[in-house]
């Protein structure tokens, strides 16, 4: 995987599609994006399989996904290479369209910093990007069928075994599960009727992740429900 | 974490091989194998497997060699056969984590050292080495915890190696025995030269003209020059075909040993081939037949090494660091060599001290008499520093 020099090469190309989103401040409270077809250029939209939903990002191969970010790597004062023997080369990644921010913990490795960086870029954008459901005849995505339980009475056996928060396919299905639970206005029994799943179930998936419990308590409380524990 | 304990495994089995007397015959007969066994077909010169497996060979891979030397192994690879309560860790650590406060920015003042955020990132990386199960580190808040942990070495030895991380400002890898380097984990020891963040993009240079390769490179012979813990051969062997192989040279006894330790803890010993000897000194037999040249050979200017941080001007050795008055003496032999070392097609990739080397190089390989090469090109390290040069045998 020549992870590292597409950190490189790759200079931000997203910049002519002129898509105007709502301003996030990164560290402040939640506020997700809500993406809709609006934009002229929806040559993105068409990828999306169902319903009005607006183009998914975690549907980018790494490589296409990297074209829309601007890449930041600590730049040290002075020449550098073997001048130098000191670890901050922390990478951050600014997703250009959504402005989502992935900074993660530095490892160990310049590699494995790049790989960190942008596993935490899609674990983001799945947490702040949103897409709108439509509740009438609601029939979730695949990626959202795989991170259910199999005791899900809408899950076939085709759907396959089921996909935990280590995967790194997890991120699909959990930002089409924060979908529906944003269309449901954060009642996680509604959310759980609508994929076949009791509100137990559904609850103890959610608390499963860490990030995914504190965007749906975060949504909760912002909606003044308690949160889930 | 997986990746740790998989590295794990194999340590297992490639440190049976040196230590148990039965594993040793094995390990014995398997290095002798290619040179006595009269099943063995007679090596045909130009397949590059066959070649690295010719006698001359010989003395890289076996550590029976008596004038070998010997390396350490690095801390995250020892057994743990030390303990300590979990108190007396925090004590340790509390005591080391102070003397790393009291750094503040001092070093990085003086010298462009680290600075105590730094330090303390090093000192979490040297717990995490030296406890058998690193997960119990977050325990480590709790005070008066009278569980035992077990370690990888003793606690005495663990307040020396941090005194000797901050006053005689040793570099971090040195005190581990180790260096995380792409996905890859490298001993590396006093002696051996560090490898470095920038240099792990040589990696994916290679592995970029391997998919787009069509003259057969991927199969073929590839060299490291100056090798030092062997970091830039071994991500170069896990990308190469099935064919593929890469000399690894470097002159310091020490650093091959090393480089050898590390290929085979990557199962890369069939693939490495380890010469000691001088650039290209030792590289006859595979004159004309390279795909490919690599190096990070010393570049720093003479007159700059006196104002290093101190853990690498004090600690590092200077015959990789010292690269002549201007810093090109080097990579002026390699321009000079390559040519006649590669087939045409063949690719080769150095890495510089910035701009202003990387703009002589590629002004002096393109004004070549001969035109000996083309696509010559300058690639910015992730700093956005210009680092490499790099270019294709016409």
């Amino acid at each position: 995987m020549a992870l590292a020099a597409q950190f490189l090469l790759r200079i931000p190309q997203l910049g002519s599609k002129n898509i105007n989103f709502p301003s996030y401040k990164h560290r402040g409270n939640y506020q997700p994006l809500f993406l809709s077809c609006n934009y002229s250029t929806n040559d993105n939209c068409s990828s999306s399989s169902s319903s009005s939903s607006s183009k998914n990002y975690l549907e980018l191969t790494d490589d296409e996904l990297l074209r829309g970010c601007e890449i930041d790597t600590y730049k040290s004062s002075g020449p550098g290479g073997q001048h130098r023997n000191k670890r901050e080369s922390a990478v951050r990644l600014k997703h250009v369209p959504t402005g989502v921010i992935a900074q993660p913990a530095e490892d160990r490795s310049q590699h494995k910093n790049h790989a960190l960086a942008l596993s935490r870029l899609r674990t983001l954008l799945a947490l702040k990007v949103r897409s709108s459901v439509t509740l009438d005849a609601y029939s979730p995505p695949p990626q959202l069928l795989q991170i259910l339980p199999p005791k899900s009475t809408i899950r076939s056996s085709e759907v396959g075994p089921q996909i935990g928060p280590n995967n790194p396919k997890f991120a699909l299905g959990m930002q089409a599960l924060l979908d529906l639970i944003f269309a449901v206005e954060g009642s996680v029994s509604e959310a759980a009727k609508l994929l076949g799943l009791s509100t137990g179930a559904l609850s103890r998936l959610i608390l499963s992740d860490d990030s995914l419990r504190m965007a749906v308590n975060e949504f909760r409380t912002s909606k003044g429900m308690k949160p889930l524990k | 974490m997986t990746f740790r304990r998989k590295v794990y495994v194999r340590f297992i089995r490639s440190n049976s091989i040196h230590h148990t007397p039965e594993k040793m015959r094995v390990s014995l007969t398997r290095a002798c194998r290619f040179y006595t066994s009269p099943i063995t077909p007679k090596p045909s010169f130009f397949s590059p497997r066959a070649i690295l497996n010719q006698p001359f060979s010989s003395s890289s891979s076996s550590s029976s060699h008596s004038s070998t030397p010997k390396p350490k192994t690095p801390l995250f690879l020892k057994p743990p056969k030390y303990s300590a309560t979990l108190s007396d860790l925090k004590k340790w650590h509390n005591w080391a984590k102070a003397l790393a406060s009291s750094v503040r920015s001092t070093f990085a003042d003086s010298d462009n050292g680290p600075d105590s955020s730094i330090l303390f990132r090093e000192l979490n990386w040297l717990v995490e080495d030296s406890l058998e199960d690193p997960s119990l580190i977050p325990q480590l808040g709790f005070q008066n915890n009278s569980q035992s942990v077990r370690l990888r070495i003793g606690l005495d030895e663990l307040y020396g190696l941090w005194k000797q991380r901050i006053e005689k400002r040793k570099p971090f890898q040195y005190l581990v025995g180790c260096e995380h380097w792409r996905d890859l984990v490298l001993s590396v020891e006093e002696g051996v030269f560090i490898p470095r963040p920038e240099t792990e993009l040589m990696v994916d240079l290679v592995s970029d003209v391997l998919v787009r390769d069509n003259d057969g490179l991927r199969d073929g012979f590839w060299v490291d020059l100056g090798t030092g813990s062997g970091a830039i051969a071994i991500g170069i062997a896990r990308v190469l075909g099935s064919k593929g192989s890469i000399i690894a040279v470097d002159l310091n006894p020490l650093a091959a040993a090393v480089a050898a330790f590390n290929a085979q803890r990557y199962g890369l010993q069939d693939i490495i081939e380890i010469r000691q000897g001088s650039w290209f000194g030792k590289l006859k037999d595979v004159e004309g037949k390279l795909s490919g040249v690599v190096s990070n050979p010393p570049y720093i200017p003479s007159d700059h090494i006196s104002g290093l941080q101190a853990e690498v001007g004090k600690h590092e050795p200077r015959l990789a660091l010292d690269g002549g008055v201007d810093g090109l003496d080097y990579l002026l032999h390699l321009c000079n060599g390559t040519a006649s070392m590669l087939k045409p097609g063949g690719f080769f990739a150095f890495e510089t001290n910035g701009e202003k080397q990387c703009k002589f190089l590629k002004n002096y390989l393109e004004n070549d008499s001969a035109c000996s090469f083309c696509n010559v090109s300058i690639v910015s390290d992730f700093a956005g520093i210009q680092r490499f040069v790099t270019g294709f045998r016409q």
